[in-house]
């Protein structure tokens, strides 16, 4: 944000930066062999749904192109809303690219329908050898990911294990530099 | 596809802030102009100083003054996750949040930038309005942090408050001797009465138009107009009928609330640091209109 749109009071909501998403595929790889994080077959992404006319139509026509790419592999798709009135589109399928796949075809689509900057970030949901569940959270508008591990106890997070998966991750995946960016997302439905 | 691409787009808000701001640029020219050329340029010197100090310290004070209490997500899980998600959604790294124990419904922001920001609502803002309604008022203060409007006001003051450290202090030590060259400290005294007179109704003006950008803000960042409009409509209605205790915030915290605490609808729309509700929630219902594709 300039100097010009600070003080002229401009406000743009930021476009989704360029796409890093695909970084995942290639980073489960080494998830699984190195790390020993197990996708849980599980992704999801999160918009705010907007009440105009032609945005239920183009989520609508959305979710069928995904039902439609993903005819032969077995991805399922389904949409809800949380508490905070956002809306999330699951997928669920095996096969962990396809899942990456899924995802992007959703963001696609927001993006063409001139969405774009409606969306707020994507979740891959894992699990560790020991089985707890832990989530990398890709942020459109940063293009940029970050982990988040629930701990038990309400809205509390494991932080050093998250700072821990930084530091294993490497440069496998551009990973959120900014600490008071990774932010959590609590309720999550995957 | 009918993409609203106008959405959010102002520019005549745009031209009279620029507007406002040249003319304040202008008349503290002249303030400038005259206390150098009256050599009382110690003077300008140390109250700037002064006022810079205030400047640093004046984040804690003035969540001190309005009794607001940093609170932690465990204290607060859901307006902390509400602003999270619009931190997201505003590409902005996440403030401090504060919760005021009063059941006047208000909200506002304070820091000098976006990394060192605090938004604060009260408990009675919280119970008054709905999810929806409160995210919007939210997305407004955000909206403050992300235009840096304490930075701006503050800036766009310093010269009107040292204006009126000048005047204040022209009649403490008025007179002196008047032999030297250059305007003597009467002149100083006058011009800068008059400055502090013009710079203030043009900051008032400055303020309402921040505010109008910080309401449209708010819409860009939830893509709900409506939601912040009621809520305006729904804190205006109770303003009115809570009995105002336990405000005593100085003048220059009232720009950045919601909604200002000392608002009449009689006052004259010249002196008051918010445009009036009707106007804003006009804007708000054009916007709505631009996103729905029929503007």
């Amino acid at each position: 944000m300039g100097l010009f749109d600070i003080l002229t009071g401009k406000r743009r909501l930021a476009r989704p930066a360029p796409d890093r998403l695909f970084a995942m595929t290639t980073a489960n790889v080494a998830f699984e062999t190195e790390l020993g994080l197990r996708s849980r077959g599980l992704a999801g992404i999160v918009f705010q749904p907007l009440a105009t006319s032609d945005f239920e139509q183009i989520v609508r026509d959305m979710v069928e192109v995904v039902q439609g790419i993903s005819a032969d592999a077995e991805t399922q798709v389904e949409s809800r809303d949380d508490e905070y009135g956002y809306r999330w589109i699951v997928l669920r399928d095996p096969d962990f690219d396809d899942l990456v796949v899924g995802i992007n075809a959703v963001s696609g689509a927001l993006e063409a329908g001139g969405y774009g900057e409606r969306i707020l970030c994507a979740v891959f949901a894992f699990e560790d050898r020991a089985g707890r569940p832990l989530y990398w959270i890709y942020n459109y508008k940063r293009g940029a990911f970050y982990p988040f591990v629930p701990a038990p106890g309400a809205q509390q997070r494991d932080n050093e294990a998250e700072l821990r998966l930084k530091a294993q991750v490497g440069a496998e995946l551009p990973i959120e530099a900014e600490l008071e960016r990774w932010f959590p997302l609590w309720g999550i439905p995957i | 596809m009918p993409r609203p691409t106008s959405f959010g787009k102002d520019t005549g808000l745009q031209v009279r802030m620029t507007m406002t701001m040249f003319l304040l640029g202008l008349v503290y020219a002249a303030l400038i102009g005259i206390v150098v050329a009256s050599g009382y340029m110690a003077l300008l010197i140390v109250v700037g100083g002064l006022l810079a100090l205030q400047f640093f310290a004046s984040d804690k004070l003035a969540l001190h003054a309005m009794g607001a209490r940093e609170v932690s997500p465990q204290e607060a899980p859901q307006l902390h996750a509400m602003i999270e998600r619009l931190c997201v959604q505003a590409d902005l790294p996440k403030p401090r949040v504060a919760i005021a124990d009063t059941p006047m419904p208000n909200a506002f922001a304070i820091g000098r930038s976006p990394k060192s920001a605090t938004v604060c609502a009260t408990t009675g803002i919280m119970e008054l309005l709905s999810p929806a309604e409160l995210e919007g008022v939210m997305a407004h203060e955000l909206t403050h942090v992300q235009n840096r409007d304490v930075m701006v006001m503050t800036i766009a003051g310093f010269f009107a408050a040292i204006a009126s450290y000048i005047v204040q202090f022209g009649f403490f030590f008025g007179g002196g001797s008047d032999d030297e060259d250059g305007p003597g400290f009467f002149a100083v005294v006058l011009v800068s009465m008059a400055v502090y007179v013009v710079s203030f109704l043009l900051l008032q003006a400055l303020s309402r138009y921040r505010e109008f950008a910080a309401d449209r803000g708010a819409a860009i960042i939830t893509g709900r107009p409506s939601a912040l409009a009621s809520a305006l409509m729904r804190i205006s209605g109770t303003m009115e009928r809570i009995p105002q205790r336990d405000l005593r915030a100085s003048q220059e915290l009232a720009a950045f609330y919601i909604f200002p605490p000392h608002a009449k609808q009689s006052l004259m729309g010249l002196f008051s640091t918010h445009p009036p509700i009707e106007k804003r929630i006009a804007a708000l219902s054009r916007l709505e209109a631009q996103l729905q594709g029929a503007a």
